[in-house]
Formats: structure tokens, sequence, C-alpha cells
């Protein structure tokens, strides 16, 4: 059973807190039915879950974190608690810290699900990284957030605010501990003032006994720009629910992904663009393969507002199936209330190209070579446009040795 | 001297429409060849049976070097020392060219070294540097793909190139600087065989021997003098000739697939 932890907790967000458990009390689960949960299914009941009083031991660097030379702050968060944080010319500062109520903390509405109210109610620390006006990063700050303790719901909380005409920097790890049955509802809420330029990339690395559930919002001013990655590699059930805002005019975001999903893993993509300024652009590029009986699910929405005049925007989803019983699902969507737009979507199901292996094969590869050449190319238009550097190597690793393993045992058509 | 290709009795067929009829034809190392014909001939045809394309029912015989070519995957065919060059080559995204020739020279057991070396070195040559690290044909002109193909042999260097339509879409600059290409390719280690649709490309180049291909089989071989009689009278007159029927009025009787031959689907 679920228990509010505030000690530590400013009275803002007590309150804040009080008032959410009530919505949370009285959503249901979602059960799959719903629009936003379709193909998933949710099935770790809150009842059996607890919530964390004292954090547990942390998981040590791991390859993602330790492939990075140059970090300009670290921060970890386990178990939803904030256990390091350090950072050169770049503020941190935790939810106890925080002694008024910010201006901007969440853009998630409380009754959005069941999950976002459960954040709401239960998230108790956090970190808000600050880039002061001007500002220039050249190396990002990291933040591991790790689950360890089984049977917990842990609610981490991340907030990263971009001053005027700065640039900053983020890495996100999330990780947990093998084996763990735990459920991590993250929220990060990124905001990036006039002419600022935001880099953040998420690396979803869970432990197949997890469940992750983010909620993650970015909004832009005037002539912002945001570039996302996503990459999407464990947990039994991994989701995103993604929202931009380009509220400021001339704002552009461009958001990159790629997911691979072996044995029974379900990764969820739910992205919505809302283009609300002038003159605004985004791209959304996502690749993923599912293999064994894996499903991938995206959904994406791009939202012209009334007023978004000469908003351009793409969003491009391409998945692999590479075994029988593995399923990918893609549904672009396009919502449009102005007239002088320009947008489009593509979107594509299946598995590795005929036309494709017959030329690598033409070429004195075998076909198991071609296909791994092929596969190493498919996620490479990807990493090459990861926002971040210096994690290129154990993704791109990460993605080749789960293909290479499923070929070596038959697992692969 | 052996043979760097001899095809005996070679018929093949689509999904019940037959295109080749006991064909015969023979490249000698050394030598470039040259397969001309009207559209639907067959010729693209012969170059997908001979490169090992699925789907096609097929008869006869195909050596390479002496070698059973018809028994061995696509794959195997390349490695034994075949290569084709396609007419549309497919676009890759993601595969880099110098990746992808580094595989390939490694399948066929040439030392990392000298394929590296051989890259740079050719790629100087034909201009195709800042194609190494790029996607697969991504984003290429019909001449810069062309050129690619071209280049992709010279550094693997086949027993037996097969050029489909290598001239096509091009330019009369780039045709000849693909004419000269091929010209310099010539080796006594390797045979190539060129399909082409117009006898244009051959004023770059010297061909040993043109044949002429014409509803599936060749109805004549000869020297440069058969390319001139098709300049000045066509096929027809060279139908004529020969004693074959006419075309039929509307143009040759076409099957279904024959109306590929000039998409990226060509089969």
């Amino acid at each position: 059973m679920l228990t509010r932890v505030t000690s530590s907790v400013p009275s803002w967000r007590k309150e804040q807190m009080e008032a959410a458990f009530q919505t949370f009390e009285s959503l249901d689960e979602p059960t799959g039915a719903e629009e936003d949960w379709r193909y998933v299914d949710f099935d770790l009941p809150f009842a059996e879950l607890e919530a964390v009083t004292e954090p547990g031991t942390a998981l040590a660097g791991g390859k993602f974190f330790d492939s990075l030379d140059t970090k300009a702050g670290h921060v970890r968060i386990v178990d939803g608690a904030v256990t390091e944080a350090e950072a050169e010319k770049v503020s941190l500062t935790r939810l106890a810290d925080l002694g008024d109520e910010p201006e901007a903390w969440s853009r998630v509405p409380v009754d959005h699900n069941k999950l976002a109210a459960a954040h709401a109610a239960f998230s108790n620390d956090g970190i808000t990284v600050e880039v002061g006006a001007g500002e220039v990063m050249s190396s990002p700050v990291v933040i591991e957030v790790q689950g360890v303790t089984p049977n917990a719901a842990t609610f981490p909380h991340i907030g990263v605010r971009v001053g005027e005409n700065a640039e900053a920097q983020v890495l996100v790890v999330y990780r947990s501990a093998a084996d763990a049955r735990l459920l991590m509802v993250p929220e990060v809420d990124l905001r990036v003032e006039s002419g600022g330029r935001l880099r953040y990339l998420a690396v979803q690395s869970l432990d197949t006994a997890a469940t992750n559930v983010v909620h993650q919002r970015m909004t832009l001013g005037r002539d912002a720009t945001g570039r996302l990655g996503e990459v999407g590699l464990g947990a039994d059930l991994g989701r995103l629910d993604l929202g931009v805002y380009l509220e400021g005019n001339g704002s552009s975001s461009n958001t990159v992904g790629l997911y691979f999903g072996e044995g029974s893993q379900t990764l969820d993509y739910r992205v919505v663009i809302n283009h609300i300024g002038r003159n605004t652009t985004s791209d959304v590029f996502l690749k993923g393969a599912v293999e064994d009986d894996a499903q991938s699910v995206f959904t994406g929405l791009l939202r012209i507002e009334k007023e978004a005049e000469k908003t351009s925007t793409f969003e491009t989803n391409r998945n692999l199936v590479l075994s029988e019983n593995a399923k990918a699902h893609s549904v672009p969507n396009l919502e449009i209330l102005c007239n002088d737009v320009i947008c489009g979507h593509a979107s594509s199901v299946g598995p590795l190209e005929k036309e494709h292996l017959y030329y690598l094969q033409s070429r004195g590869l075998p076909r198991q070579r071609a296909e791994r050449l092929l596969i190493r190319g498919f996620f490479q238009e990807v990493i090459d446009r990861l926002p971040i550097q210096g994690i290129e190597d154990p993704v791109s690793q990460e993605v080749f040795r789960r293909f290479v393993t499923a070929q070596e045992e038959g697992r692969v058509a | 001297m052996t043979t760097a290709l001899r095809v005996e009795d070679l018929s093949a067929g689509i999904d019940g429409n037959q295109i080749l009829k006991e064909l015969d034809i023979e490249v000698p190392f050394g030598e470039i060849h040259a397969v001309m014909g009207p559209n639907g001939s067959g010729k693209s045809t012969l170059c997908h049976v001979l490169t090992g394309k699925s789907g096609y029912k097929v008869n006869g015989s195909a050596e390479l070097a002496g070698q059973d070519l018809l028994s061995l995957d696509v794959d195997e065919r390349s490695r034994l020392g075949l290569m084709q060059s396609f007419q549309y080559p497919t676009e890759v995204p993601g595969v880099r060219l110098r990746e992808f020739l580094l595989e390939s020279a490694d399948e066929r057991g040439i030392d990392h070294q000298v394929a590296a070396e051989r890259i740079e070195q050719e790629a100087e040559r034909f201009g195709m540097e800042r194609f190494l690290d790029r996607s697969l044909n991504d984003d290429l002109s019909g001449g810069e793909k062309k050129k690619s193909e071209i280049f992709q042999i010279v550094v693997l260097q086949p027993k037996m190139a097969l050029l489909d339509e290598v001239d096509s879409g091009l330019d009369i600059d780039a045709v000849r600087t693909v004419a000269e290409a091929v010209e310099e390719m010539r080796s006594p280690d390797m045979g190539i065989l060129m399909i082409t649709h117009y006898s244009r490309i051959l004023n770059y180049l010297d061909v040993d021997r043109i044949h002429v291909m014409i509803d599936g089989q060749i109805v004549d071989s000869g020297g440069s003098e058969l390319a001139d009689e098709l300049e000045e009278g066509g096929y027809a007159a060279l139908r004529e000739r020969l004693g074959i029927e006419p075309e039929p009025e509307g143009g040759p009787m076409r099957k279904p697939s024959d109306f590929f031959t000039e998409t990226p689907f060509d089969i």
C-alpha cells in the first residue's frame, strides 16, 4: 500500500500532494481500453507496491554513465530520493530547498491518468537544474535515476530551466536493480527561455523486471531550440509520454529516438507536439525494432493551434519486426486548426527490406552478415543524430548485441 | 585461356512468362562485350538471372571461370567473382559505402589494409571521397549512382563484371566519364559484359564484341559494324536482314513484367 512520505517536502508541495491524492484515489488504473493506453497491458497494481522511506544502495556507474569522459555535473536519484548532486556553472536545487512554490514545476495535469496523478500525489524529492541566462555548457549534466528497492513505487522529479540565450546539455540514464520488480514514474519538466538551446538525451535501460512510465514535457520560448533524444532498451513496460509545447514564435524542436524490444518487453511512445506560436518548426524521427514476443507502440500527434501560422512539422516512425510474434504499432496523427502550415508524416512497419538484402548479398555478403549490417545501419541514422555525444558506442553495441544474439539463437526470422 | 563467362542454353521465366530463350553468350577474360537490344528483349533479366535474383525459373547453364553459377546463392556467386552494377541501385539508409566495401572485401579474403588503401585510392580517382562515409546511394544523382557502382567494382575486382544500363539516364559528359572508367577496368583478369540500350556509349569505348538480343535470344553477334548498322537502320532493319518477324503493330507484345524495365522495380 502506498503512503505519502512528506517529512522533507516544503509546505506548498505538501498541499499539492494532498490535493493530488484525492485525484489519484478517484482514478482507475489503466486497463488498455483507454485510447491513450491502447495495445498496452499495465499489470502492476498500486496495491502491491510500497513507498520508500530510505533509498537503497545505489548501483555502480554502468556502461552509459562510464562512457562519458567529461561531465558538467552529476546527480544521482535513488528510489526517488536525491543522493548526490554536484555541478559547475549550473545550479542544482533539491525540492526541499525550493522554499516557495516555483512558477513552474509541472505541466502534466494531475488527472492526465492514474500514473500522472500518482506522481503528483507521491513525488517527494527531485532536482531542478538551472542554467543562467547566456551561460554555455560544453558538456552535459548527467542525472542517474535508479530504482533499486523491490516492490517500491518511486517518483523522481527532474526540472531543467534554460535561461535566455543559454545553452544547456542534460543526459538522464534510467536504470534499476537486476530482477527487481518495481514501478518508476519519473516526471521531466524542461523549459527553455527565449533564444535558449537545450540538448537533452534520456537512456532508458531498466531491468526487464521493472516498469517505467515517464511523463516528459518541454516548453519552448521565443526562438528557443530543444533537441530531444530518447533511447529505449529496458523495462518490462517502458512508456514515454512526451509533450512538446512550441509556445514562442520561431521556436523549434527536434526529437530523435530508437528502441529495441526483446523477450516480452513493451516499449510505448506517446508523443504530442503542440505548435502554438508562429513560425515554429518541429521534427520527430523515431526508429525501433522488436523481436521475440516484444511489442512497440508509437502514437504521434502533431497538433497545430489556430494561431500557429507558418508551422512546419514532420514525424517519421520506422519499425522493424524481426520475429513472427513480435508486433509494432505505429499511429501517426495530425490535428490542424490553422491553414498556413507545412506538415507531414511517414510511418512503416515490416521486416528488413528484401531489396536492401539483395543488394548487399550481391556484393558478396552472406545473408547473416548482410542482415547485421542493415540492422546497424537502420539504427545508425538515429545514433548519428543523438543530441548528446559520447554514448554512441555503448548504444550501438547494445542494439547490435541484441540482434546478433537473437540471430545466433534463431529467434529472428 | 579460360572463359570468364560462359552461358549456354539459358532459359528463364517469371510468373509463367518465358523471357530468356535458350540463350548462348561467351565473354573471354580481358574482353569487353556489349549486349544491345530493344526494350523488353530480356537484357536486364539476363543480369538478374546471372546475379541470382530470386523468383525466376531457370534452365540451362552459366559458368564463371569454369565454375557453375546457377546452383549458387547470390552472395556465393559474388564471392566466386561475379559482380553486377545495377541499373537502379537501391538506397540503403545508415549503411556507409566505406564500411560496406570493407565488409565485402573481407568476405572475398582481401586484406583489410589493402582494401582500405584501395578504397582511398580509387575514391580519389573517381571523385567518390565525399560519399565514402555517407549512406549507400542515399541522395546521389543518377550519374553519381552509376559512378558509385563502377567504383565498387574497381575496388572489389571481380572476375566478371555485369554492367546493366550503366549509361542510361546520363548526360553526354557523364556517359564519356563512365565509358572511360569501364575502359580502364579492362584487365586480363576480368571479363566485362555491358548491357545497353543505345550505341552512344560505344563511341567512347573499344568493345571487342557486340551481341544483339531480341525476344530473349542473341540473334546476331559481331564487331563495331553491328553497332553502326543499328545506328542507321535501328532494330527494324536488323530484324528484316535476319528474317525475324517485325514487331506487331503498336510495339512489341509486352508482358506485364516488361513494363517495369524502366522503373526502380526493374525485374
